[in-house]
């Protein structure tokens, strides 16, 4: 039905990033105009559109996902949706907000995209308190995949155990700064 | 109690898959059991799980920005739409030269004379409460000049005055924030009822909007005969204003001269109605005697230009908060009885319900 849309839901799935770049450049136009006849700015916009692209390509990774319609539709409705939440965040918004896009599901969609952010930005708090070393220890290790050994060497511990003792520390750490920001939540 | 490093180790080769299978047997039967370590377990596999996904996220985003700013290039430099290649004759260079020159001398000009015109357009946004100090002293002086006791006219130093109005019958009354920014006591005060005593529920510095509660107004008894315009006002809409520049109501004429205030803040209009300090917190009415906004400050430096808060601010301060909720609730006024008076009978019963308010700080 929509062949571009299709080609591109494919390439995604294989975790295409010349696809995701290619989605993100057809649609941008269309959402810098939304925003900058609507009270924001070519920054605001791209803000707005980079989440919505990201929610999106999550969304095809789903293995149930279909394609039900077209995929410039599902970015418009929910730039739309975050926009004017944005706008009622910053209280230059009077109008009506219940507009029915409710047959796209973009109720759910929405929580779930504030929420990710959410989380995002957590970790991103708890990492800028950990600091260094510690933040490259614990992403060598969980994220990387690499040894302890490879770890030890490459942060100048004598041996393995002292890289394990400080990753364990590291991580504790971690632990304490992300539930702290958590619970702030 | 945290997890020991044994137990971490543990845990992070169970993830990763490389425990053998007595191991692994024996961990799944742990966190069958133990409720105590399998919640301590369960925290340490969200903290991994939330570094992925943090930063598969992160690298999407790179992904994005990159793509950004691939897009970036073409899109700010026009395409070079199938551009005939016009070469000039050779014999006009001389006249081209001229055109070059009157150009550039243009532009300067221009850059200066648009710069001169900035250098005028400092207009400053001003607040129209009014200071009573000035007319303290002034009196104070006087006072002595009568050798009075100058003792007791010392009472309150930095009181201000605005204008505020009944917006329910229950005795909500709103004005601008900043004539109540800073207070210890606030009273309102008119011909008909007097001085009442109020106190500030609820400020939005935001929107220029604060809302005080009389207190005791049960025994007023008090119904409105006017509602609060739930849309935008038009462009060239008469409008009219009463408000206490002095000690006397002192009512206003003009109309709606922009749909945006002060800086093009939409949450305002601008109005051409003469206010003065005193003003602040007044009601802009339309012809049929809706409020369609507050008085908020005027623009220095250029005359008629004053600024009022639009009414769908503020009924969208009283929905956000709630007010609408409260222990004795903000009911807003549905019904206008004024609309078929005329001007001069609209604000006779108009002006019971406009108030001096009257800010006492020590």
């Amino acid at each position: 039905m929509y062949y571009f849309d299709e080609l591109i839901v494919a390439e995604i799935r294989k975790k295409s990033e010349v696809a995701l770049r290619e989605l993100y450049k057809t649609h941008f136009p269309m959402v810098v105009n939304l925003i900058c006849t609507n009270n924001g700015s070519e920054q605001e916009a791209k803000d707005v559109y980079q989440e919505a692209v990201l929610a999106f390509y999550q969304k095809v990774q789903q293995p149930e996902f279909v394609l039900t319609c077209k995929i410039k539709t599902y970015l418009y409705a929910v730039c739309r949706r975050l926009w004017l939440k944005r706008l009622a965040e910053k209280k230059r918004f009077h109008g009506n907000i219940e507009e029915s896009e409710s047959f796209l599901g973009i109720e759910e969609e929405m929580t779930d995209i504030v929420e990710k952010e959410k989380r995002f930005d957590t970790m991103s708090r708890a990492m800028e308190g950990l600091g260094e070393p510690c933040l490259s220890i614990i992403k060598d290790f969980y994220i990387h995949d690499l040894s302890m050994e490879v770890i030890g060497g490459k942060f100048g511990y004598t041996n393995a155990d002292n890289a394990k003792n400080q990753k364990y520390k590291c991580l504790q750490r971690l632990k304490k700064l992300f539930f702290e920001k958590h619970k702030e939540e | 109690m945290n997890l020991s490093p044994e137990q971490i180790d543990l845990l992070d080769r169970y993830i990763k898959g490389k425990l053998s299978k007595d191991e692994a047997a024996a961990m799944d039967r742990r966190l069958a059991s133990d409720d105590e370590f399998r919640w301590k377990a369960e925290e340490h596999f969200t903290i991994i799980r939330e570094l992925k996904f943090h930063e598969q996220r992160k690298h999407l985003m790179q992904v994005l920005q990159a793509a950004h700013a691939e897009m970036e290039s073409p899109v700010v430099t026009p395409a070079p739409e199938k551009t005939v290649v016009m070469r000039p004759a050779k014999n006009y260079w001389a006249i081209s030269g001229v055109a070059a020159v009157v150009a550039i001398i243009s532009i300067i000009s221009t850059f200066y004379i648009t710069r001169s015109i900035k250098d005028e357009q400092t207009a400053i946004y001003r607040e129209l409460r009014r200071k009573v100090d000035q007319i303290k002293k002034s009196q104070n002086i006087m006072m002595a000049d009568m050798a009075e006791d100058k003792k007791e006219k010392k009472k309150s130093r930095g009181n201000y005055v605005g204008t505020g109005f009944l917006i329910s019958a229950n005795g909500y009354v709103t004005t601008s924030y900043h004539v109540v920014k800073e207070y210890d006591s606030v009273y309102i005060e008119n011909e008909k009822y007097g001085s009442l005593k109020a106190v500030v529920v609820h400020s939005d510095p935001a929107n220029d909007v604060s809302i005080l509660k009389i207190e005791n107004a049960r025994l007023l008894n008090l119904s409105l005969p006017y509602s609060i315009a739930k849309t935008e006002t038009n462009l060239a809409e008469e409008v009219y204003t009463l408000g206490y520049p002095r000690e006397d109501v002192v009512f206003g004429a003009g109309s709606i001269s922009a749909l945006t205030g002060y800086k093009e803040n939409p949450n305002a209009y601008q109005v051409s109605v003469p206010v003065n300090p005193g003003n602040s917190g007044g009601p802009l009415f339309n012809s049929k005697g809706d409020i369609v906004g507050i008085i908020s400050g005027i623009e220095t430096q250029t005359a008629g230009v004053a600024f009022a808060t639009k009414s769908t601010v503020l009924l969208d301060v009283i929905k956000n908060e709630a007010l609408d909720s409260l222990h004795s609730p903000l009911v807003l006024s549905k019904q206008n009885t004024l609309r078929n008076s005329t001007r001069v009978e609209q604000v006779k019963r108009w002006k019971d319900y406009v108030f001096m308010v009257k800010v006492f700080k020590n």
